[in-house]
C-alpha cells in the first residue's frame, strides 16, 4: 500500500516536472543574456535536486519502515540494560514537573533519572529536589552546578551516571510512555552508537505552531526516518536521543563550542564510523515558538551552531577516507546553506523576469511543483503517524509563508557566521503547553 | 486575464511580500535580542557578590556618583 502511494506520488511530481520544463524552456529562449540562461538552468537543477530529495527520503523512509518491522521479530526481549536520562535544566520551573512526570511514567523499569540544574535562577531546583527518591524501580537524582551551558550540564550528568546508556531530553519533552523500551532495543546492535526518536509539536495554538508541527512530521521525522536507512542520521535531537555511554566518552562528549552540541556530538560518531538509528514510534512532544520572532531566533541559533558544527569538520569535506562522514557533510551544508541561498535566488529571479517580460505562468507551476511534493510529503507522514489531516492544508501555506520567512533567516545568519560576528545562547522562554 | 495568469500574479504578490515580511522580521528580532541584552546588563548586589566571591562588596567613590 505504501508503495502505491509512493508510486503514485512520485509519478505525479515526475508528470509535473517535466509540464513545467515546458514552461523553462519558453522563459529560457526568451533571454538573450548568457547570466539569465544559466541562471534558469541553475534554478531547474536545483528544483530537481530538492524534488528528488523528496522523493528520495519517502522512498527510504517506506523502505526503513518495511525493514524495521522485519528485524525486530528477531529481537532478544531479555534485553534490558540501564538506562540514565538526563534532563538538563535551567530555569525551567515551568515545565519541569512535567516533564519529571512523563519520565516516571516510562514502562521501561531499569533507569535512572538524572535532573541536571545548570544554576538556574528560578525555582527549578527546588522544584526537581522534591522528586528525588525511587518510584517504581526508577532512581531520580537531582544534581546542581554553576550556570555553564547545556554541553556541560550534560557531560556533568553524564560523567556521573550509572547507566550503560545514556538518554538525553529536553526539560520542556514530555515523552511518549513506551519511548525508552522502543529506543533501547537497537543497541543490541553493537555498531549502533546512537538512536533519535520523533519529536512532536505540542503546543498546536495558532498558525504558526500548527506549521511547524507540519515541518516536524515532514521535514524533520520523515527525512530521519529516511536517513536512518543508511544508519545516518546526522542530527540527534535535543528533545529526544538515547546514546551508548562508551562512544560518547570515547568522542569527548558534548563539545563547548557549537551552539549545536547535539549536531556535533553526532557528526563526531558517524566520523568514528559508527552508526545512527531513528526510532519513529519513540515520540517526544516539545513545545515550538509561537511568535515569529521566537522561531527566527529558534533558527536562527539552529543555523549558526550546525555552520559552527561543520566547520570544526570542514577537514573533512574533500577528503574521501570516510565517505558516509563526507557525504553527511555535504547534505547539511546543502540543508543549511544552498538550499535557503537557491530558493532566495529563485525567488528573486522569478520576480526579475514578471517584472521585465510580465507575469510568467512558470510562477504557479514552480509553485504548485513544491506544494504537490509538500502536500504529498504531508499525507504520506499522516498516514503513517496517525496525525491530524487537516494538517495537510497547512502545505499549502508552508512553502510560500513559512519556508520563505525562515530561508530568510538563515540567510542572514549564515552571512553572520560567515562573518563571525557574536551571538549569545538566547533561552526561549517555555510556557508549559 | 485568464484563472492561471491570475494565479500567477497571486503568487507573485506573495513572494514579494514574504520577502519584505521576512527582511523586517529578522531585524525587528535582531533589535529586540539588542534591547534583551542591553536589560540584562544589569546585575543585582547578590549576583555581583556571588561572582566576586567575598562576603562584602565595596565601591569606590565614583561608582556612587
Amino acid at each position: 500500500m505504501r508503495i502505491l502511494i509512493f508510486l503514485l506520488i512520485a509519478t505525479a511530481i515526475g508528470i509535473f516536472y517535466v509540464w513545467s520544463f515546458y514552461d523553462i524552456k519558453l522563459v529560457y529562449d526568451s533571454f538573450e543574456n548568457a547570466f539569465f540562461k544559466f541562471a534558469i538552468i541553475l534554478v531547474a537543477f536545483f528544483t530537481f535536486i530538492v524534488i528528488f530529495r523528496y522523493i528520495s527520503f519517502i522512498f527510504f523512509s517506506i523502505t526503513k519502515t518495511a525493514q524495521k518491522t522485519a528485524s525486530f521479530n528477531l529481537v532478544n526481549k531479555n534485553f534490558r540494560p540501564k538506562v540514565s536520562i538526563i534532563v538538563p535544566a535551567y530555569n525551567e520551573d515551568v515545565t519541569i514537573a512535567t516533564s519529571i512526570k512523563s519520565l516516571v511514567t516510562q514502562t521501561y523499569n531499569n533507569l535512572e533519572i538524572i535532573i541536571m540544574d545548570d544554576g538556574s535562577k528560578d525555582n527549578t531546583y527546588k522544584i526537581a529536589k522534591k522528586f528525588e527518591g525511587n518510584f517504581n524501580g526508577k532512581t531520580i537524582k537531582v544534581l546542581t552546578k554553576k550556570n555553564g551551558g547545556k554541553s556541560r550540564a550534560l557531560n556533568f550528568a553524564i560523567e556521573r551516571s550509572s547507566g550503560e546508556f545514556i538518554m538525553c531530553v529536553d526539560a520542556d519533552s514530555k515523552l511518549e510512555i513506551d519511548a525508552v523500551a522502543l529506543m533501547v532495543r537497537y543497541f543490541k546492535d553493537p555498531e549502533i552508537a546512537a538512536v533519535a526518536g520523533s519529536v512532536f509539536v505540542s503546543n498546536r495554538v495558532n498558525t504558526l505552531t500548527k506549521l511547524q508541527a507540519l515541518e516536524y512530521i515532514e521535514g524533520l521525522n520523515m527525512v530521519r526516518n529516511g536517513q536512518a536507512f543508511l544508519k545516518l542520521v546526522n542530527i540527534i535531537p535535543g528533545p529526544i536521543g538515547m546514546f551508548r555511554k562508551t562512544d560518547i566518552m570515547e568522542v569527548g562528549g558534548y563539545a563547548h563550542d557549537t551552539f549545536a552540541e547535539d549536531a556535533d556530538l553526532t557528526l563526531k560518531l558517524i566520523e568514528k564510523n559508527r552508526k545512527i538509528d531513528f526510532e519513529p514510534e519513540a515520540v517526544a512532544y516539545t513545545e515550538a515558538p509561537d511568535e515569529l520572532l521566537d522561531l527566527l531566533k529558534q533558527r536562527y541559533r539552529w543555523t549558526r551552531g550546525i555552520l559552527q558544527a561543520i566547520r570544526k569538520h570542514s577537514h573533512n569535506l574533500f577528503s574521501f577516507k570516510n565517505f558516509n562522514f563526507t557525504f553527511v557533510l555535504w547534505y547539511m551544508l546543502f540543508e543549511a546553506i544552498f538550499w535557503p541561498f537557491m530558493d532566495l535566488f529563485a525567488s528573486m529571479l522569478l520576480i526579475y523576469i514578471s517584472f521585465s517580460q510580465g507575469v510568467n505562468t512558470l510562477l504557479i507551476y514552480w509553485w504548485l511543483l513544491f506544494s504537490i511534493v509538500d502536500v504529498s510529503g504531508a499525507l504520506y507522514c499522516i498516514l503513517i503517524t496517525n496525525e491530524t489531516k487537516s494538517l495537510s492544508f497547512y502545505a499549502i501555506l508552508y512553502r510560500l509563508y513559512f519556508i520563505g520567512i525562515v530561508n530568510i533567516a538563515k540567510i542572514f545568519a549564515t552571512i553572520e557566521e560567515w562573518f563571525q560576528i557574536e551571538m549569545s545562547w538566547g533561552k526561549l522562554e517555555r510556557k508549559g503547553i | 486575464m485568464n484563472f492561471i495568469a491570475f494565479l500567477s500574479f497571486s503568487v507573485l504578490v506573495i513572494i514579494i511580500l514574504t520577502l519584505v515580511f521576512g527582511i523586517v522580521a529578522y531585524f525587528l528580532y535582531k533589535m529586540r535580542e539588542r534591547q534583551r541584552r542591553k536589560g540584562s546588563d544589569i546585575i543585582t548586589y547578590e549576583e555581583l557578590k556571588e561572582e566576586d566571591g567575598r562576603k562584602y562588596l565595596f565601591f569606590d567613590e565614583v561608582h556612587l556618583r
